[in-house]
């Protein structure tokens, strides 16, 4: 694959190019920090912030409430799905890898979600690889790494003064066809930034023989002890950009049929008509958001459902540290060998 | 002024004389500017314990769920030691079963204000009497603790614990409640467009993780409106119609009961600023009651009493 590039400076002209044929969103810094919007001026496109976005641009595919169809005079009817392509910039190659591993989920062969299918279809991705990650980041723990492709359409990686652009689909090869190529010898210089930046972060956590782990340690009272302090709350799994379940509700008064986010960390989720509820307590609830991440999803798609981008880490109100709990969980399986 | 030797020695002895089963305090957090709350049980663990300022939970609020049996140590501040009181009144705890641990309060810093007037990332945070000093990969900044204080904090009433089973360290006295700033009277000195205004650009940044309820202690229904199907009390989506009604009907179920700990902002994701209506509810409270939530274990919220001569009775 070969890189494009650009002077620093330029690209905002390219950027406004786009805007013309696509809806751009990008990072914008406002009053509360980092958050994705449609950008109306390519100046406003935070490309290289220090930290991540607090809420995950996951919700450009699946929007957190969704109206899925209205019943109007006895007619069923489709509401519009993203009129304009869309364009998201500046996605942290974490963030892009975790829409092609919900791809997994939400367009597996036979059972394509639509809403998440059409937008996909119309949106190009264009990550920016991370050469200063944070201190919370932890991609190269669960497969990613800062520079990962996966789930975007180009790649820009920061080079002194210039942009490199590498295409990662056809989309995105056509999107930046007429930008001039690089030189051999810078894109040998890319990859070696490249080498270098994932080499710079070690392993937070043992992944080797995780899944198999936990299920050994599924009746361990573990899950008790990790969870005592959980609050309860959806801020982990709703800042995830891998986590995608949802609720289907009817606002008869609306006769519509929405779609919300809904978390495995509430109880009502798994309350069931009955009253009985298969996971009553923290404790089950816990262990169900970390089997998901790193065993329910390797079964499914030999994938963890987790990205490393750090914000359940960082922004969980009782600090409860995601590559903490795979670290006691790899040592409590240790201990559990050792005292048979 | 917080004596840690003296607060892990007290909390090592209750466990070894088993006065309680466990202590709940805070531990090292992760990352910096955070902790974690923490449930001891072996009187060994009790050094494990910490207290500063970036302790930012209301403990009172994981008592949640524990068994009512348990006799529990709790380390607790001004805030923490008015919840636990609010909630003997509700009988939602057991005072018997409850050991205080009284501990004197400077205040807990917003680690997000912190983060956003730093702009980088911080490597190691720590307190050094009134400064905060923060280091980062290209060196060390002060910052004066008071314009970091948590806006719960800084317009607090009642830093020193009440009525607890032993305090450790100094209580230096409570601060004079008419030099406090104060964002309800803030609030409501705006003009109806403005108040509107803000209350729309809060809630409409929040998601319905619900990490408010969750971090609160009086927040503690076994099934809570938003999550009622019949009748539905509010919308489900994360409309106006949703995450507004959400913000209001949370604050008046809070009215007379909120502690005015500020867990709820620290624990939000979104920043989203709602003490202002439950201090207003609350100043509503104190100037047509004289009430003072946790104050003591006997007074119930007057809009949870009932009494028979009461003055504005409607049932006849």
């Amino acid at each position: 694959m070969t890189y494009k590039t650009l002077p620093k400076n330029q690209f905002s002209k390219v950027i406004r190019k786009w805007m013309k044929a696509y809806d751009v969103a990008a990072p914008r810094e406002e009053k509360n920090g980092l958050k994705y919007g449609i950008i109306n001026d390519p100046e406003e496109a935070v490309l290289n912030h220090y930290e991540n976005t607090t809420f995950p641009p996951k919700a450009f595919f699946l929007p957190q409430s969704e109206r899925l169809f209205a019943c109007r005079n006895g007619r069923y009817q489709m509401p519009e799905v993203a009129d304009r392509p869309r364009l998201l910039l500046g996605v942290r190659p974490c963030d892009a890898r975790a829409f092609w591993l919900l791809d997994h989920v939400f367009i597996a062969k036979g059972e394509e979600d639509i809403y998440w299918e059409k937008r996909r279809e119309k949106s190009l991705v264009i990550s920016f690889g991370c050469d200063a990650p944070c201190s919370t980041c932890f991609c190269t723990s669960v497969g990613g790494d800062p520079f990962d492709k996966q789930g975007s359409d180009v790649q820009i990686t920061e080079m002194d003064g210039d942009y490199l652009f590498e295409a990662v689909s056809d989309k995105g090869a056509r999107l930046i066809a007429d930008m001039p190529d690089a030189p051999e010898a810078v894109e040998k210089k890319v990859r070696q930034l490249q080498k270098k930046s994932a080499a710079n972060m070690p392993k937070q956590f043992e992944s080797k023989g995780l899944r198999d782990h936990l299920y050994d340690i599924f009746e361990d009272d573990f899950w008790r002890e990790i969870s005592q302090s959980c609050l309860g709350c959806g801020v982990c799994t709703f800042l995830c950009p891998t986590c995608y379940c949802f609720d289907i509700v009817d606002e008869v008064q609306r006769s519509e049929r929405v779609r919300n986010w809904d978390t495995c960390m509430f109880r009502v989720y798994s309350q069931e008509a009955s009253g009985h509820n298969p996971r009553p307590t923290k404790t089950e609830r816990t262990r169900q958001r970390v089997m998901h991440k790193f065993a329910y999803w390797v079964d499914a798609v030999k994938e963890f459902g987790c990205t490393g981008c750090g914000r359940c880490v960082v922004n969980c109100p009782v600090n409860i540290d995601i590559r903490e709990i795979a670290r006691a969980a790899q040592e409590r399986k240790a201990a559990v060998e050792v005292g048979k | 002024m917080i004596d840690m030797d003296a607060l892990r020695k007290e909390a090592s002895r209750i466990l070894a004389e088993k006065v309680v089963d466990v202590v709940l305090g805070f531990e090292d957090g992760s990352l910096p500017m955070r902790a974690q709350p923490v449930f001891i049980q072996k009187p060994a663990e009790a050094k494990k314990l910490i207290l500063n300022g970036f302790c930012g939970n209301n403990l009172a609020a994981l008592l949640k769920g524990r068994p009512k049996t348990e006799k529990i140590g709790v380390i607790c501040r001004g805030c923490e030691s008015r919840a636990m009181h609010a909630l003997v009144v509700e009988q939602q705890i057991v005072r018997e079963n409850l050991y205080l641990i009284g501990v004197p309060c400077q205040g807990i810093l917003d680690w997000r204000e912190i983060s956003h007037a730093i702009g980088k990332e911080i490597i190691k945070a720590s307190e050094d009497g009134q400064d905060v000093i923060i280091t980062c990969a290209d060196g060390q900044r002060k910052l004066a603790r008071s314009e970091f204080l948590h806006s719960a904090c800084r317009q607090c009433r009642q830093p020193n614990p009440l009525d607890v089973n032993v305090g450790i360290g100094e209580f230096p006295a409570n601060p004079d409640p008419a030099a406090l700033p104060s964002a309800a009277v803030e609030f409501s000195a705006q003009p109806a467009e403005k108040r509107y205004a803000f209350f729309e650009e809060e809630t409409d940044r929040c998601i319905r993780c619900y990490a408010c309820r969750e971090a609160c202690p009086m927040c503690y229904c076994a099934e809570c409106f938003v999550d009622h199907i019949t009748p539905r009390w509010c919308e489900s989506m994360v409309s106006p119609g949703g995450t507004q009604a959400w913000h209001i009907i949370r604050a008046f179920h809070q009215t007379g009961r909120c502690v005015e700990c500020g867990a709820c902002e620290r624990a939000c994701p979104m920043e989203i600023k709602m003490e202002y209506i439950t201090d207003k509810l609350n100043q509503d409270m104190r100037d047509m009651y004289g009430f003072e939530v946790g104050a003591n274990d006997q007074d119930q919220p007057p809009f949870a009493a009932f009494s028979l001569d009461d003055r504005n009775r409607f049932l006849e």
